[in-house]
């Protein structure tokens, strides 16, 4: 646990470079993932379970504030999928050591690239749920 | 010209402070050109005659004095004032290396990271009798391993990884980089034994290539390169 506490402290002291953000990213976003999986199994698993409680959850899921945890969500997927790959290119190729900086903002600027048409298609549903649009 | 440099220290001793604390000693006329190293040794002369730190070449030889400067392992002999300090006013931080336990101010206590080391089987070996004369290598074999052979087992990489941080038990990049200079020798015989070590749990899996590594290295070894070669070498079963 200490171990644990210090490594998140140092991570914001330590000044690495692009890897170590990459890293903290990469982190941040597959335990992000893995919560919103847990809670997903748990509600779907109520349509068997407990049907009331599940038709409740899909309303509630609705909710623009659900609808902006999705876009969250599909951006983590994103970024760990295209920043876990480069991790396995370099692992792979260790003779890439020398892009691995390029590589690294490289795979930033894919998944803003990518993650653009989903950001405005799933930000205009949320804002139509709040009557903006 | 001469600048003013404020050196902002990581103290801590034991026999009288409960927790770490940051002191603050302003130099007046330091030489752009002085090293980190020039600076510790002005504050030990005029300030306070107890601050402790290593160092013994002061050339960037030993690793002696590998330390968190700015926020980054450097050796302190090898960073001048100049390139961390621009204008004629400046700070500088320095701090003990990360997840070695501080024995007091910038003086960590090595040990551990030795002891990871040496778990790695650090020598040559090889049970075959001599030749008359010596052992025949290629230059091309010699130069394969060639990298890891300069590093000086300052701690810089290994205390700069959060890996390490998390898990002390983790070899680290400077055991992998020992281990790769002699996984990776055509002389040697114990590449195998080397690489079921590094394979355990607390091996080269625990290197998430976060490059950490390879900007603190002093002596500029491609040290994530050399464990991603460690990994392919385990998943692969051989070294070549
Ligand atoms: S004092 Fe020897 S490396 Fe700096």
């Amino acid at each position: 646990m200490k171990g644990l506490l210090t490594t998140v402290r140092e991570l914001f002291r330590y000044r690495g470079q692009e890897g170590q953000l990459a890293w903290m990213g990469h982190r941040l976003s597959g335990l992000g993932t893995v919560l919103f999986f847990t809670f997903h199994v748990i509600d779907t698993s109520w349509a068997f379970f407990w049907p009331e409680g599940y038709v409740h959850a899909l309303k509630l899921y609705k909710h623009p504030l659900f609808l902006l945890g999705e876009m969250v969500l599909v951006l983590a997927v994103l970024y760990h999928a295209i920043n876990g790959l480069r991790v396995v290119l370099m692992d792979f190729f260790p003779e890439l050591w020398q892009y691995q900086r390029r590589l690294t903002i490289g795979g930033f600027v894919l998944v803003g690239l990518l993650y653009t048409p989903a950001f405005l298609i799933m930000g205009a549903h949320m804002l139509q749920g709040l009557d903006i649009l | 010209m001469t600048m003013k440099v404020t050196m902002r220290i990581r103290r801590f001793d034991p026999e009288k402070d409960a927790k770490p604390y940051w002191a603050e000693y302003t130099l007046e006329a330091v030489d752009p050109t002085d090293r980190v190293l020039d600076l510790l040794h002005q504050v030990r002369g005029r300030f306070d005659g107890s601050l402790a730190f290593r160092r013994s070449c002061a050339h960037g030889v030993c690793g002696s004095d590998a330390m968190r400067i700015n926020g980054v392992n450097r050796l302190a002999c090898k960073v001048l004032v100049n390139t961390i300090v621009k204008g004629d006013e400046g700070k500088i931080q320095v701090e003990p290396l990360l997840g070695l336990p501080v024995i007091k101010d910038l003086v960590v206590d090595m040990e551990p990271f030795f002891e990871n080391y040496r778990s790695v089987m650090p020598y040559f070996v090889n049970d075959e009798p001599p030749p008359a004369r010596e052992r025949i290598q290629t230059p091309e074999q010699r130069t394969r391993f060639d990298d890891p052979t300069k590093c000086i087992l300052c701690a810089a990489c290994t205390t700069s990884c959060p890996s390490f941080w998390a898990n002390g038990t983790y070899v680290g990049p400077a055991a992998i980089v020992q281990a790769h200079r002699f996984i990776f020798d055509s002389r040697d015989r114990a590449a195998r034994d080397r690489l079921a070590v590094l394979s355990q749990e607390n091996g080269v899996w625990r290197c998430r290539t976060i490059f950490n590594c390879t900007t603190a290295c002093p002596r500029d070894i491609k040290v994530t390169q050399v464990i991603a070669e460690v990994k392919n070498a385990i998943s692969r079963g051989r070294a070549d």
